[in-house]
């Protein structure tokens, strides 16, 4: 049984981080202020993998860890398209994703946003012209903003929210 | 790749004779044992090879191999140490093996998608990597369809729907989910047949991202074909390259420098580092213990971080080339290295401690997602998975390739089976690669870390253990251009595993029993 007390009063686990990213802090200062003006203070993000080689999913991931932790700049990766402002997509689109794709696009309410994140997605890269892939994500949705790389790392892809961010600021 | 392929001989000489033997038997260039049968014999082979215990480890075709039969089937077989490939010739059916050996079913589904190839027999005639929305009759894999955009059919028939088993019952329902899930993780189906909270029947729909990954390999040159490999799985990047690489060296007759393999090693070890902390993290998550997760995530940060400055590329992806590595990694990074994963162990530890003292955490992995010991051989599960279950499957031990003959990882074993087995296991895992690459470190030669690369015709297979387990590729080279790539990833094995382990578990254990196997659709999809 843990006692109450213990918990409150023995020494935080919780440490200083080893390392301060300072790009990480000012690109997240700027993403805060950009969402609370244009968003009510939070981004809700909802990831589509259309055929990517998994290695954007974890870098996306990534921008959960402690490291980066961007839940305090009021972003939010949500459960469900219906919460949505915004759809990161990642990866080619394969013709076996086409149906689930369009469907989770048309269950986002609007206004709405389309990012393409990483070379794949960005124009299909090199599986364009296939017999099993469509090409990037703009063969079936209006893209908003690619973030190319492969893959992009989460310092890239949190500049690339920036970067919507200021556009739909301006829009 | 070393094999020890007495045992097969033996057992084709049993249903063959030795006098048959002679011509119909050679040894590929990475010492994997061929075997040419006729159609009329293949039954009693099989039969013969399962009664020895041989695993089924993939079946895979192949067009123009033979003058005489249209499309040539392979049947790759292990037992521990012997790989043994038995091939024939067929012109657009073949028997089905799928009542002898359960995980052939999938295999030989592909093959009916690529070819065409009608399975006799076969228990199950849907359509695999070819969802409903491909033409019917059509058959990617051929060499008369060449690789370009197709017409897909925009509305699908409710009768055309792939159709699920059904469950029937008083109070048997289904919880379809996916192919889009909650989380940030890749698209697959799930259909559960449920009886109030626990879970009757699972079956996985995979192949949503369905690339074709193999089509597009055939007519690159092999130097091209680094980039496709590394695309098969993200996390996987060094050993499907290293695979693919080790595959054209063998063929090719190039001699690798020693220092190269030191590298190429450490690099392998360090993927799986990260790829288990990841899982591990994962698994905290998926029951409710954050503070655990976080001590994993911020070592794996670490590891990405530690990747990016040995190869420049946080996947180390760019660095595996076809007679080496593409550049050499200094003294001064590896000392670096060295004393990374110094520290990284001791605080791996304190993680561990924190998790493994927690009650929450053990309560909820203990006896949860068991996998039976009795299903890894008709299953074929590889890796962690089947090293919980009181397998001996490890692609380092029993067929080492590169330097892993001097140096062995420490064989891993648990027999629960459990969720808590595969975290322990992938546990002591980190611990032993920590130890490799401080080994490794310690005696890496100097020397060239590249050798001229001429690149010749023909065909072997090679084996790797990823993260996951087991990964091998099969590679033909004709005219210096891929005439056939074919891979075969352990999520592709182990997918049927998680069929298994959920059976009489409750839905919301599913994530972390997900976790815990942590397959990668990209490399079963391809």
């Amino acid at each position: 049984m843990v006692s109450v007390l213990t918990c409150l009063l023995k020494k935080k686990v919780t440490e200083d981080l080893p390392v301060l990213d300072e790009e990480i802090e000012v690109i997240g200062r700027e993403i805060k202020i950009a969402i609370n003006a244009v968003f009510g203070r939070s981004l809700a993000i909802r990831e589509l993998d259309t055929g990517s080689d998994n290695a954007t999913e974890i870098e996306i991931n990534n921008l959960n860890n402690p490291f980066y932790d961007v839940e305090r700049f009021g972003i939010t990766f949500v459960a469900s398209p219906r919460h949505a402002d915004v759809l990161i997509v990642t990866g080619c689109v394969t013709h076996n994703m086409v149906i689930a794709a369009k469907k989770t696009y048309d269950a986002m309410p609007s206004p709405k946003f389309v990012v393409a994140v990483g070379d794949d997605a960005c124009d299909g890269g090199i599986f364009s012209g296939t017999y099993a892939v469509l090409g990037g994500v703009e063969k079936i949705l209006p893209v908003d903003l690619k973030i190319p790389g492969n893959p992009p790392t989460p310092v890239q892809i949190l500049a690339g929210l920036l970067a919507l961010m200021k556009k739909a600021r301006r829009e | 790749m070393t094999t020890d392929n007495d045992i097969g001989i033996r057992v084709a000489q049993e249903f063959l004779g030795s006098d048959a033997l002679a011509d119909r038997i050679m040894h590929g260039p990475n010492n994997e044992l061929y075997l040419l049968i006729e159609e009329s014999e293949f039954e009693i082979a099989i039969s013969h090879l399962a009664a020895n215990k041989f695993v089924l480890i993939s079946i895979f075709c192949c067009e123009r191999f033979s003058l005489h039969a249209t499309q040539t089937l392979f049947y790759i077989f292990e037992r521990r140490t012997s790989i043994l490939v038995v091939f024939l010739g067929i012109n657009g059916y073949a028997t089905s093996i799928a009542g002898i050996y359960p995980c052939a079913s999938w295999f030989e589904r592909e093959c009916r998608d690529g070819f065409g190839i009608e399975f006799e027999g076969a228990f199950d005639n849907r359509r695999l990597f070819l969802h409903e929305t491909y033409p019917d009759d059509f058959h990617p894999l051929k060499k008369s369809f060449k690789n370009a955009s197709i017409v897909t059919k925009e509305i699908i028939n409710p009768a055309d729907e792939y159709p699920f088993l059904e469950v029937l019952g008083e109070g048997v329902y289904q919880v379809p989910v996916g192919p889009v899930h909650a989380g940030i993780i890749e698209p697959g189906h799930f259909r559960f047949s449920v009886i109030g909270e626990t879970i009757f029947n699972l079956e996985c729909r995979m192949f949503y991202k369905h690339r074709g990954i193999e089509k597009l390999a055939e007519g690159k040159i092999p130097t091209y074909c680094i980039r496709i490999a590394e695309a098969v799985s993200g996390d996987e990047s060094v050993a499907n390259t290293t695979a693919f690489c080790m595959a054209v060296e063998q063929i090719s007759h190039i001699q690798v420098p020693e220092r190269t393999w030191y590298l190429r090693t450490i690099l392998l070890e360090l993927e799986r580092i990260c790829s288990h902390l990841g899982d591990q993290a994962g698994m905290l998550i998926d029951v409710a213990f954050p503070l655990g997760a976080s001590q994993f995530s911020v070592l794996r940060e670490e590891c990405f971080r530690e990747s990016d400055q040995l190869t420049g590329s946080r996947f180390l992806r760019g660095i595996i080339a076809i007679g080496g590595i593409s550049r050499d990694i200094p003294k001064v990074q590896l000392d670096e290295l060295l004393s990374f994963v110094h520290q990284l162990r001791k605080r791996y530890r304190i993680g561990l401690k924190i998790v493994l003292s927690t009650a929450s955490v053990i309560d909820r992995f203990s006896t949860t997602g068991v996998i039976l010991p009795a299903l890894l051989r008709p299953l074929n599960i590889t890796g962690p998975a089947a090293r919980a279950s009181g397998g001996k499957v490890d692609v380092r031990l029993n067929h080492p390739y590169g330097i892993y003959d001097k140096f062995a990882p420490k064989p891993q074993r648990l027999r629960d089976g459990d969720v808590l087995s595969r975290f322990t296991i992938k546990a002591s895992e980190i611990m032993d690669s920590i130890d490799l690459i401080e080994r490794l470190i310690a005696s890496v030669p100097g020397g060239d870390v590249r050798s001229d690369a001429i690149i010749r015709d023909g065909y072997t297979l090679a084996m790797v253990e990823s993260a996951r387990g087991q990964n091998l590729c099969w590679v033909w080279i004709k005219d210096g251009v891929i005439e056939r790539y074919k891979v075969r990833t352990a999520s592709f094995s182990n997918w049927l595993a998680i069929e298994h382990a959920v059976q009489g578990n409750i839905v919301p254990d599913f994530p972390v029993i997900n976790k815990s196997l942590n397959l990668s659709y990209a490399g079963t999809d391809l």
